[in-house]
Order: C-alpha cells, then structure tokens, then sequence
C-alpha cells in the first residue's frame, strides 16, 4: 500500500525539487573596487550582517587581496536583500547561485 | 548623542564643493557607479535602481547641505549619529563618481596607495582629486569617532 502511493503520486517529489532550484541557496559575494576604503568595508560589513571585528576584517582582506569574498549564504530572498543594502553603501554585491551545494 | 565638530579651511575646502555640485548635478537619474543586476529579477531592476538612486542622491543632498551658511561663516560642519550614515554613503557615491569621471587614468594601484603625481594632473583633473581626499578624510573622521554609534543604529 504504501509503495504504491508513492509510485502513483509522483508530482510532490518534482515540486519539491523545484522549489530548491528557485529558492536557493544563493550566495552573496562583494567585489574589489579601488575607490572604498578599507575602514568603510570593515564598517559596513559589521553593521549589514553584525559581523565581529575580526569577520569583517577577514572578508575585507578577501574582496582586497582576491578580488571578492562570499560574505553570506542562504535563500534568495533574503540574499537579495542583502546585496541591496550592500549596494545602497556603494559595495559590489553581487548574487550567486551557490554551486557547489 | 555623540557629535564632532570639524573646523576646515574655507579657502581650502570652498573650491572642492563645486566638485562635489558637478557630481550631484551628473547623478540625477544614474548610479555612482554601475552596478551588476544581471541576477536581479527582472521585474525588480527598474524599483531596485530607482530606489538607490532615490537614496543615493538624498545623501548626496544631505552632504551638500552641511555647508551652508553657519559653514561659511564659521568654517565647521557637525557630523553626528544621526547623519553619519548618509554621509559616509554620499562620500563614497560621490568619490566613485570622481574616479569613473575625472580619475579614471590613475591604475588602480596607484590610486589605493594614493600614490599620484598631482603634477601631472590637469587642473579640473587635480581639483577632483583633492575632492577625493578631502572625503576620504571626512569618512575616516566619521569611522574613527562615530563608529559604536552607526552600528547600534
């Protein structure tokens, strides 16, 4: 009985799988510009995601020695809107799919 | 609250709002800086941009207005918690904007190290530099004096 409800009820399984697709994860990711500076990102990285000293500061490093750094993951939603904060500061956010999840 | 009052030379610093002017009048309806919106929904892009843009140039206002009148008589402007955020954000619209218009052939190398002949600058090229600085310093003022204050609000 119950394997043939699950052989004839398939279309849960394929909403499920489409609502991963569209609702994440999605990844935040900051990019270097030569314009901010340092003291500024470290700033806004600690009021936008409250993030330590130290966390903000290591991201910092990141976007300013590697060119980006993902600084969050999670649903789209709220992924967007934390680049749309980061950009009302004048920060390169940028959304990502997150691959490798 | 917590507020700092910085004296500046007039003859120094009356020269640099022109500057500042030209890049509010250029930022009408356009972003400092182009931004990627490829991943945004399309539906979205249009709110999305507006809104900035809208935020953009009410902090770049807000900037301006520091130096009015008192300014000019007394040569300080006042930052305080409730308009640090804005003015950190105007300073950095308008030095993106500097740099995309008037700095745009100094590497950026050169200009994270502040490492420019301002010599070999022309004189429009020169004035937006020293603009460049100038809010480069009042952002690290902010930062540095203000900065338990912008995070708690």
């Amino acid at each position: 009985m119950t394997i043939n409800q699950a052989q004839t009820s398939p279309l849960p399984t394929v909403e499920a799988e489409t609502d991963v697709a569209l609702e994440g994860p999605w990844r935040v990711v900051v990019l270097n510009d030569p314009v901010n500076l340092m003291s500024y990102v470290v700033l806004v990285f600690r009021k936008v995601f409250g993030f330590s000293e130290t966390t903000a500061r290591k991201h910092m490093t990141q976007v300013h020695e590697d060119g980006r750094s993902i600084v969050w993951c999670g649903l789209r939603e709220q992924a967007e809107h934390y680049a749309f904060v980061l950009q009302h500061w004048h920060l390169t956010a940028i959304l990502e799919p997150n691959e490798t999840d | 609250m917590k507020r700092i009052e910085v004296k500046l030379s007039l003859g120094v610093v009356a020269p640099l709002l022109d500057v500042i002017k030209a890049v509010e009048s250029s930022l009408e309806d356009e972003l400092a800086a182009d931004l990627p919106m490829e991943q945004v929904d399309v539906d979205l892009r249009d709110d999305w941009r507006a809104e900035l843009v809208s935020e953009q140039n009410g902090d770049v206002a807000r900037l301006l207005a520091l130096f009015d009148s008192d300014f000019f008589a007394s040569g300080t402007v006042a930052f305080d918690e409730d308009n640090a955020d804005s003015i950190l954000k105007a300073c950095a619209a308008v030095r993106l904007r500097l740099r995309d218009r008037f700095l745009d052939q100094i590497s950026d190398e050169m200009l994270e190290r502040g490492d420019v002949e301002l010599e070999e600058l022309d004189d429009d090229d020169r004035r937006a530099f020293m603009c460049y600085l100038f809010l480069a310093t009042v952002q690290e003022l902010i930062i540095e004096h203000l900065e338990s204050g912008i995070l708690d609000s």
